[in-house]
Parts: C-alpha cells; structure tokens; sequence
C-alpha cells in the first residue's frame, strides 16, 4: 500500500461521514434500478413461464370466436390426421385469496404437449378423469396453499362457490404452474359452464402445409394462430407499463448520480490542502485524477454492491405491487420467485460504477489540476466554477433544444420519447447551478435586510461554495421535479378518467356476471335477468352490453357490443366523428367506434376500416368515431348490438344499464333489483354506478401506487445529496464560522445562519424545480403517456401538486441543515481555530 | 386367446398413466410385471361386473363394449398377399378400459370412465421393415369407442365397421404416415365361443374369467399402402372379442399364444401361460375348429409345444422364433415359423406379435399369427 492511500485511508478515518454518504448515495440509486428491474423481469418471467406452462409445446393454437370453439371441431380435427393436437378449456378461479388458471386438459392427448404431468403415477389421472371434483396442484403451490392429496377446497367461480378436491399433486418444482390448477377437460368444462364449448385447440404443426390444410377445415370465426405470437402478443400487453417502471427507476439513477458528483466533488474540495501537500511530495497531476478515480472507482463498487442487496429487498416489495397491477390491468399474474439474473446483477453493477464514475470524472480532473500554491485558497476552484458557468449555460441550452426537437420528431418510438425527456431534464439541470448563483446574489440584499448580518452571510456563503451547492440544489430540484412531473400527470390522468368515468356511466344501477377475466371465454348473464328487471315499475330502460375478445389481422382486440338506451350515446366523448350521427350509423351500417388507444396502436382514423374476424369470416367495417376509453389501454371497438348479431352467433349479454325512472330513489331501487334477481339460476352482481366510479378509482390510485413510491426513493436519494452537501459545506466553514464566533456571533446566531442557508437552497431548488416538473409533466402527458397508450388526458396542474413539491424541497433542505446547524452552534471556536 | 389381451390391457391401463406423466415413457420389464400383477391383483375390482358363469350371447349388442366390465378388447390379425405375391402380415386391436366401475356423473360430453388404445401394425414379409403403431384416447366426445347401427368401434381415424346396419361384411380402416389399411372383411365360418359356452377360465377363482368368443375365418381383401405404394390384397383374418375384470393369477407371467389357420380349413388356436417358476400352468389350452366350425377344447395335456429357435431383438428380448406344435387327439405334426424375426411392438408395451407359416411334413401347410408376451 502506498503512502498516498494510506493517507487517504487515514483521511476517511477522520472523516467518515463523506465516504458513507457518496456509498449510501450510489446505494440508493442503484438500489432502486435493480429494483425496479427484478420486479419487471420476475413478472415477466413468472408469465413467461406460466404461458409456456399453459402452451406447452403447442406450435399452433386454434381460437374460436366470442362464444369459443364448437367441441365437436376437435374429433373431426383428429379424424382428418391432426393427431399431435389437445383440447383445452382454461378459465380463472380464486381460492385461499388467489387467482388460478384452472386449465381443463385431455390427460390422453397430453403426452406431446406438456411436460410437467411428469411424475403422475397411477390412480391420480385414472381419478382426475372419473372424479367429477378432482383438481391437480404442483406440490409448491399445494404446500403454498397449506393442502394435501385428498383435501377438499372451495373455489370460487365467477360468483359461484364450488367444492373440488386435490385429487394429486405433481411433483415438479416448476415454478410455471405456480397458479395454475390442472382438471380434467370435461369437470373444467362444468366448473366454468363451458358445456359444448372448448376455450382453444393446441397443435403441433409439421409443416406450412398441413397448416394450410388446416385452415381450410376451421369454420369461419375459428382461426389458427402461431403459439409464439399469441404468447408475445400477450407479453407486449404489459410492455408500456414494465418501460414506464424502468424509466421512473433510470431517473433515480440519474438524480444519484447528482449526488454522486456531489459527494466526490466535495471529496476533492475538502482534500485541497492533503492533495496540495502530495503534489508537493512530487506526486503527478495524472497520479491525483487516477488516484480520484480508483477511489470513486472503490465508492461505486461497494454502493453498487450495497445497492444490489438492498434493490433484491425493495425489488421483492414493488414485485408485489407490480404483479397486483398487472393482475388488475393485463393478466392474471402469480409470480413465487425472484427473478434474479446474473444480466440484472450486472446491469446494476455497471450503471452503479460508471455512473460514479461519470460524476467523479469531473472531480478528478479538478485533483489533477490542484498546484501546491492552490491549498493555500479554496477562491480558485470557486472561481474555476464561475468560468464554468456560461459552458453550463450553453450546455444546458442545447441540451434542451435536443430534447425539444426530439419530442416534435413525428415518432410513435416509446424509447425515443424517454430520450427526449431525459435530454430535457439534464438540461436543465446544468442551468440550476447558474441559476441559483444568480438567486443567491440577487437574494442577498433582500436577505440582508430582513434577516441582517447573518441572512447576508447566508446568501454569500450559497454563491461563494457554488462548486457544492449547485450540485446538491440540481439533485434535490432534479428530485423535487420528478415528484411534481409525475404528480401532475398522474393527477390530470385521474381527473380525465374520473370525468370520463362520471359520463360514460350514463345508467344509474349495472346488473352484471361477475368473473370477466382474459382468459377463456366471459361470463353471460342468465336469460331472464333483463326481462326481470325490465319488468321492475322503478326501470325506465335497460341498455345491455357484452365484451368480447375477437381476431384481427392486426391481433386481437376488445370488442364491446352494446345495446343502447336512449341516453346511451350521450356517455361517449368524440376525439374523432360526430357523435349526433355516429349511432345512426353503428346500428345500420357495417360501422363500428374505436378508443384511442386502438386509433393510436394501430393508426386508425375517421373512416378508415377495420377488419375483425366475425363468424361469418373476415368482414371489414367503417371507423365512425374514435371516443375516449379508459378501460383498456389496448383499445375497444364498439358496436352496436345489433351488428354484433349479425355477424356473431353469441346471443349472450354480460351487463344491463338500469335507467331509473325521474324522483326514483336509488337505495330502494337497488333493493328491488337485487330481489328481482335474487334467484337466477347463476349469481349476478347488482351495483350502483356510483360505486362503479368508486372501485374503477381504488383501481386507478393501486396502479399508479408504484409511482408514487418510486418518487419518494427519488426524494430520498436526493435528500441524502443534499444532506451531505450542506454537511460539507458547513464543516468545510468551520474555520470561518469560528471566526465568526470568536467576533461576538452567538451559536443561536450561527445555527440561524445554517439553518437560513439550508433554507436558501431548499427553495431555490423548489422554485427552479417547478417549472422542470410542469415540462416533465407536459412531456410524459403529451409524449410518453400517449406513445404508450395513446390516451389523451386534460392537463390539470394542482397547486397542491407544486406547493408539495416546494415543501418537500424545503423540508428536505432542512431537516439536512439540523445536523451541521447544531454541530456549528456547539463547535467552540477556540478548537477550530486551533486546528489550524 | 385372452390373458394375452389382458394383461397386455391391465398393463395398459398404467402405461396410459405413465405415457401421460412421462411423454415417452417406455417401461421396462419389472414395470410390465408389476403391471400385470396389479391388474390382476383384485385390489381394484370392486365394483365392476365378473364373468363367473356362462352368459347368452346376443348379437348385435355383443359386438359392442360392456363397460361394466374392466376390459375388452378387438382384436383382428391377417395374413395378406397381392397379385405379385408379395405378402403382408397385419395386426389391429382396439382395447378398452374401465377407469372406474361407474361413469361419473356430468352434463359434459367428455365426462367417461372408459379409456381406449389401440394398437396398428404391418410386416412387410419381403420389405424391409415391421411396423408397429399405437394410439389413445377416452370413450367420450366421439374420439373413440363402440357403437350399433350402424356397428362400428373406433380410434379417431382408425376404425371398424359394418358396411351397413350391423352385420358383415364389415370394413377395416385405418391409415398413419405412409401406411394405410382399407380391408373388406366376410366370415367364412360362425362364431366359436371359447371355454365353456364362451365363459373363459383363467385362473382357478371363481370370477378370474372372460367372455370370449373368435371369428377364426375371415375372408379379407382391400389394399394396404405403405411407402407410397398401394398394393390390392386379399387372404385371411381371424378376430378375437373378449371382455372381462380379473383373470390371472400371481404365478402367471405371461404367454405364448397361437392362432393358425391351416390349408385344409381347420383352424388351432392354443396358448401356454408361463409360470414365475418357468413351468406351464395346467390351465393352458387350446381349441380345434373343424371346416364346418364343430370346435372343441384342446386341453393342456392334448399338445405339445417345443421352441426350435430363438431371435434377440434390439430392445434386448429373447424370443422364441419357431416352434413344434403336436396335437396329440388330432395326430398333427406341425412345424411353425415366423415370417420374419424382427415382429416386436416396440410399443408402450412391448410384446412380440407377427405373422407365421406353418409347415407339415416339410411341406407348407397354412399360416396364422402368434403372440409372446413378457420375454
């Protein structure tokens, strides 16, 4: 070990709480990466896996239309040679507080398709095909579930209750059929009133001829797709959301490596007299920038490391929260293990020490160019610093401009928009120094005047250690930005969803079938649901709806038929086409609406046609309006009932609108319907609209709970900048404050002065956050949020949201002056003279 | 003929399970044995029907399955030649297994307690290569069963039936890869009823019997394709229906079954079960069909059967590959020999069934099929 290190080592002895925080700081920021990271990738590959479990080996699926597969289609598959082929009926249950595919399988034809039946012996398939009752765990999730071989259980079906016993239990650890519950096909058929009906056929095709034999064997509404695409097309459901999450977590990086810079900057300034003495000693400018950087290099990769551990425990915790979001946005989703690759480790590694090192490159260049004649005066470096400023100017001005050009470059590219937004932020990060010098200077004659001596100091001392100042005010401003950004796009996306919500729920009571879920085919109301109803003196009209998953060309997409009440079109708001016309047209023409998400994904406008698979084969219909929708971020077709039955033989209805007659009251109007249809032959779900409104919003704020918490770790990170900022600084004017002292300052006097100047900054970076947070906003509003969904949303800035934001500066600002206030207030000036 | 099928379906119906856990699981030996004795066993019978004494037979609804029994099976063997002389070995069987003693209760027309396999195969005598084919599937949903009017029993696209209504002349047709079967059958004799009356015993407790009863001749013609050629054929087939819940005993491992249809219209059907101590059990028999279809039991101490050679197949099984057949009352001497050696069911099963001539004196003197199980 050289001389040098170990008077770096001894150096850090003294002074421990600077290296702890740039290590904390990197942590942090790589903490939450890999965080994020594990929570994506384990939710993707907890539904990868448990889509190839679902798909087994299946090259091509068969799907039919709205109302399934006519069962009969697989024995004349089989008759016509198609002999490497397995029905399947799936559908989702819930047990014990979990939603399970329960797939309904032909054990005979199994053997080509999927594995893990593997370790299957004897009576437990002869039982599962004779038991009416008998279902098959994997034995982590039957140990999960706290059951064994033989135990009977509830399951709970779509509002129905149903007994079923766990006949056996595979014996496999794979971690794909963690929610996945195996049975039978002709007990999965009854359990989820599939009777008649098969959910998809899964092939195993030799060649692209026998695939187009098979085609001209399926009737028209049954299609044959490529397994892997269907599976991709399922995964990319959820891609806009897993980018979204990354980007959130890539700002949290950046805002660390704020404090990264920060803290190694302040590294090198406290260390001008050590490092002065060592070029002294003869050591080499080049030696000083290697020797910063293997410190830094050693800072990142113990913070990486530290972040590593700690983003394995928060990324366990957001892995809940994302899988609970995508369960109620996407798929149901059950995800057992930690998705840790040695490719997220490595990741985390890498940005955690070249984002250290990136910040500490300008550190140690600083080091290198110290001359012994430079530890005799800090002023160089500050007035080093304020030659930088015009270059952090410029800089930031361009960087800027890029990003403004990048946002109006016409793209759908989701990744491209991130770029713009990123290119904005550290533009205009480079401006906070400069800004707040500028602040600071004009401040310190109002500061004077109101707080006196010490408010005048206060505002120097902000400008005169700008080389610490600017960086820790650009993290917690970076910060404080991200919050009110984000804050207000998620604010105005609620308000515009709670307005649409408020008009597009026209009726006043909805009788629905509970269990609409992605997988199989829904749910029907029983047959003389609306015909009781109707019957009820309290109804004026009904209006019905039922939705419906159907093949495009373009992939498959949501279709909601809908019989209108009167009042019915009045809950539709046109982006796109006129609404007094556009029903006219749905229940005569061959006309349908699309959402925006649909117009955005699949560049669809007034006019133009879209093609659907009916049961009459492909039929292209006219785009008559595009309308908002906020219920599916792929996207919903509307039309009209009327069309649905023409060109679908799927008699069935999921929903009733219930008008109320005028003066009627809601609560006894409820009761009457609930009693009407009390006894139908399956449950049905009878609710207001306003609890409708009211369960769509828990919904909303539980999907957008992520974020909220990915800003307060942003926050966090920041805080911790500027906590070691203001520490540095206040410890680095020790010297000065004991002057101070030793000329009559009181220590109430200087705790004021730290506490002012902690302050100063806590503002600053609120104030210049704002206008960042509402661009920030802006952008993901008009950029990101609409290249990932397509929706648009009224922009709708808070003052809550900005007042918030400058609180959170503030206080964060000086709950980090509290310990270095005290510290000075305490010091007794005769130490620190004396140190000298 | 009987345990053959039997213990080829008992073990069947735990290969099914164990081809549905493994995939490609092939049992061993020991798994075959531990099958046949746990088919065998008595442990899972309650509840199903027993053949313990002589039934009437009534005919069409015999031709079609008794589910209340554990198994059955239909069995068609044939020797075929075409126009050139080329000549083919055939074997198709459809067998059925009870699950449970009673279907489960359900609206879905899936729901069954009946599992079916069935088995395809072909020797190409001068060709290269016997083939050997097998499939699954439940009774339900139309994928495979029995049924009358018309008759027919059925795999997918395997099937046999009657041309029209219930009666021959019925029709074999099945086809995978590049081969395929479309066979014409008529009976040249009635029907035999095996044992006593057609009630089977197998093993010495009541109820360890079968329903059985053969067609011995069957006048057969049609084509048979294999490796992209069509050959028209004609010749002889025998058929063996046979139903029943439990037959063997513990000591039993498994058998040697002959059926031989010889030139001057008799028919000989005999079979050896082989003991765990490599002895014959007593109740091995036989039976000797007359042209006019007068048949009686051939019992154990009437025949002879002596083994003159033996083949290894590749799957490492010793055969016996022909043989010295004596039938003591009838006065015959003959000489059996398979057409080929490699007639292995390289199957889930494994077994050896294929086509043999049969000599007299040296001189040929008919042709029939055999079938060893348990080697």
């Amino acid at each position: 070990m050289t001389l040098l290190a170990k008077a770096l080592i001894r150096d850090h002895r003294k002074r421990p709480w600077n290296i702890l925080f740039s290590i904390l700081g990197v942590a942090l920021g790589v903490a939450i990466v890999v965080a994020v990271d594990i929570a994506n990738s384990s939710a993707s590959r907890a539904f990868e896996m448990s889509l190839e479990t679902v798909t087994g080996r299946a090259t091509h699926q068969v799907l039919g239309g709205p109302a399934g597969l006519d069962e009969t289609l697989y024995a004349q598959l089989r008759r016509q040679g198609f002999r490497e082929s397995a029905p399947v009926v799936e559908g989702h249950v819930q047990t014990r507080g979990e939603t399970f595919t329960l797939l309904g399988l032909e054990p005979f034809a199994e053997a080509p398709f999927r594995d893990y039946a593997d370790g299957i012996r004897g009576e437990g398939v002869s039982a599962l095909v004779t038991d009416v009752d008998a279902v098959m765990l994997s034995a982590r999730t039957a140990a999960r579930l706290d059951l064994e071989s033989g135990d009977r259980f509830t399951l709970s079906i779509r509002g129905r209750e149903e007994t079923v016993t766990l006949r056996s239990v595979l014996d496999t650890d794979e971690p794909g059929l963690d929610g996945i519950m195996l049975a039978d096909i002709a007990h999965a058929q009854v359990l989820l009133q599939r009777l008649g009906q098969l959910d998809r056929i899964d092939l195993i095709l030799p060649d692209d001829q026998a695939l187009e034999r098979l085609r001209t064997l399926l009737p028209e509404g049954a299609e044959v797709m490529a397994t892997q695409s269907r599976n991709e097309a399922t995964l990319q459901m959820s891609r806009a959301f897993h980018i979204n999450l990354t980007a959130m977590s890539l700002l949290a990086l950046l805002v660390g490596t704020f404090l990264i810079y920060n803290t190694m900057i302040f590294s090198v300034l406290r260390r001008r007299r050590l490092l002065a003495t060592l070029r002294m000693q003869g050591m080499t400018g080049a030696e000083l920038f290697r020797l910063v950087m293997t410190e830094a290099l050693l800072v990142g990769l113990v913070g990486s490391v530290l972040g590593l551990l700690a983003g394995t425990l928060i990324g366990q915790f957001l892995l809940q929260m994302v899988t609970r979001t995508v369960s109620d946005m996407y798929f149901v989703l059950t995800v057992t293990e930690l998705h840790l690759t040695l490719w997220v480790v490595l990741k985390g590694l890498l940005l955690g020490i070249a984002a250290t090192l990136a910040a500490a490159l300008g550190p140690a260049w600083e080091a290198a160019r110290i001359s012994p004649r430079d530890a005799l005066s800090r002023s160089t470096l500050e007035r080093g610093v304020g030659r930088l400023m015009p270059w952090l100017i410029g800089a930031g001005l361009i960087l800027m401009g890029l990003g403004w050009i990048l946002v109006q470059w016409p793209s759908q590219s989701l990744l491209l928009g991130f770029a713009a937004l990123f290119l904005l932020i550290l533009g205009y990060a480079l401006l906070i120094p400069p800004a707040l010098l500028m602040l600071a200077r004009s401040l310190t004659g109002p500061m004077g005047a109101t707080f006196g001596a010490v408010g005048r100091l206060s505002a120097r001392g902000v400008s005169a250690g700008m080389s610490r100042a600017g960086p820790a005010t650009a993290a917690l401003a970076l910060a404080v930005s991200a919050t009110i950004g984000v804050g207000v796009m998620v604010e105005s996306f609620r308000t515009t969803v709670d307005v649409w919500l408020g008009q597009t729920l026209q009726s006043d009571v909805y009788v629905s079938a509970p269990g609409r879920s992605g997988v199989g085919v829904n749910p029907t109301l029983p047959d003389d649901a609306r015909s009781r109803v109707e019957a009820l003196e309290a109804v004026e009209t009904v209006s019905t709806a039922r939705r419906v998953h159907v093949h495009s060309p373009q992939g498959t997409v949501e279709v909601m038929a809908v019989d209108p009440a009167p009042r019915t079109p009045e809950g539709y708001r046109y982006r796109a086409g006129d609404g007094a016309t556009a029903w006219q047209a749905l229940e005569n023409q061959d006309a349908v609406l699309i959402s925006e998400p649909l117009a955005w994904r699949l560049s669809l406008g007034l006019n133009d046609t879209l093609t659907l698979r009916t049961d009459r084969g492909p039929r292209e219909f006219t785009i008559v309006g595009v309308v908002q929708e906020y219920g599916s971020d792929r996207g919903l077709v509307t039309v009209h009932r009327a069309l649905y039955d023409r060109y679908w033989d799927d008699p069935g209805v999921a929903s009733l609108g219930i008008y109320l007659r005028d003066g009627i009251a809601l609560d006894p109007a409820l009761e009457d319907i609930r009693a009407a249809v009390a006894d139908l032959e399956a449950p049905v779900l009878v609710t207001a609209s306003g609890e409708i409104r009211e369960m769509s919003m828990d919904i909303f704020d539980r999907t957008f709970a992520i974020t909220h918490i990915l800003r307060l770790l942003t926050v966090g990170v920041a805080f911790i900048g500027i906590l070691s900022a203001l520490m540095a600084l206040q410890m680095e004017r020790s010297k000065e404050n004991a002057v101070l002292r030793a000329t009559g300052v009181t220590p109430g006097e200087l705790g004021g002065m730290v506490a002012l100047q902690s302050g100063l900054l806590g503002l600053a970076a609120g104030l210049l956050a704002m206008p960042l947070g509402l661009l920030m906003s802006q952008v993901l509003i008009e950029v990101i949020n609409l290249r990932s969904f397509g929706w648009s949303m009224q922009h709708d800035v808070s003052p809550r949201v900005l007042m918030e934001g400058l609180w959170l500066a503030l206080l964060a600002a000086l709950l980090a002056g509290i310990y270095p206030g005290l510290r000075m207030a305490r010091a007794r000036p005769a130490e620190h003279l004396r140190e000298e | 003929m009987m345990i053959r099928r039997w213990s080829v379906v008992g073990v069947t119906l735990l290969t099914v399970l164990w081809l549905m856990g493994c995939g490609e699981g092939q049992p061993d030996r020991e798994d075959d044995t531990l099958a046949v004795s746990q088919a065998l066993g008595g442990d899972d019978m309650e509840g199903y029907a027993r053949a313990v004494e002589p039934r009437e037979f009534r005919f069409p609804q015999d031709h079609v399955a008794h589910p209340e029994y554990r198994n059955e099976w239909w069995y068609v063997t044939g020797n075929l030649d075409d126009a050139e002389g080329r000549r083919f070995g055939f074997q198709i069987t459809f067998f059925r297994f009870a699950l449970s003693p009673t279907p489960p209760e359900s609206e879905s027309t899936w729901a069954t307690n009946q599992g079916w396999m069935a088995h395809l195969a072909v020797t190409d005598v001068n060709g290269d290569r016997h083939r050997a084919l097998e499939r699954f599937s439940r009774g339900a949903a139309g994928l495979a069963g029995a049924e009358l009017d018309p008759f027919r029993v059925w795999l997918d696209d395997w099937e046999l039936g009657a041309e029209a209504g219930n009666d021959f002349p019925w029709r074999l047709v099945a086809a995978e890869g590049d081969l395929a079967l479309d066979l014409r059958l008529e009976p040249l004799k009635d029907k035999v009823f095996q044992g006593d009356r057609g009630l089977s015993q197998k093993s010495p407790e009541p109820g360890n019997a079968s329903y059985y009863f053969s067609m011995t001749r069957l006048d057969t013609e049609g084509t048979l394709s294999l490796g992209g050629r069509e050959y028209s054929v004609s010749g002889l087939s025998w058929m063996d229906r046979e139903w029943s819940t439990s037959v063997l005993g513990e000591s039993q491992v498994g058998w040697d079954w002959f059926s031989l249809q010889l030139d001057d219209g008799h028919d000989v059907m005999v079979y050896e079960l082989r003991l765990e101590d490599g002895g014959v059990d007593p109740l091995s028999k036989g039976l000797w069909v007359e042209p006019d279809s007068q048949h009686q039991v051939i019992p154990h101490d009437a025949f002879e059967l002596q083994v003159l050679r033996t083949w290894t197949s590749p799957a490492g099984s010793t055969y016996p590959v022909a043989w010295r057949l004596r039938l003591l009352e009838q006065e015959r001497d003959l000489e059996i020999r398979a057409v080929r050696e490699d007639q292995e069911m390289d199957l889930t099963v494994r077994y050896w069934e294929g086509a043999v001539d049969v000599f007299e004196a040296g001189e040929p003197a008919g042709r029939g099929f055999v079938e060893m199980t348990a080697y």
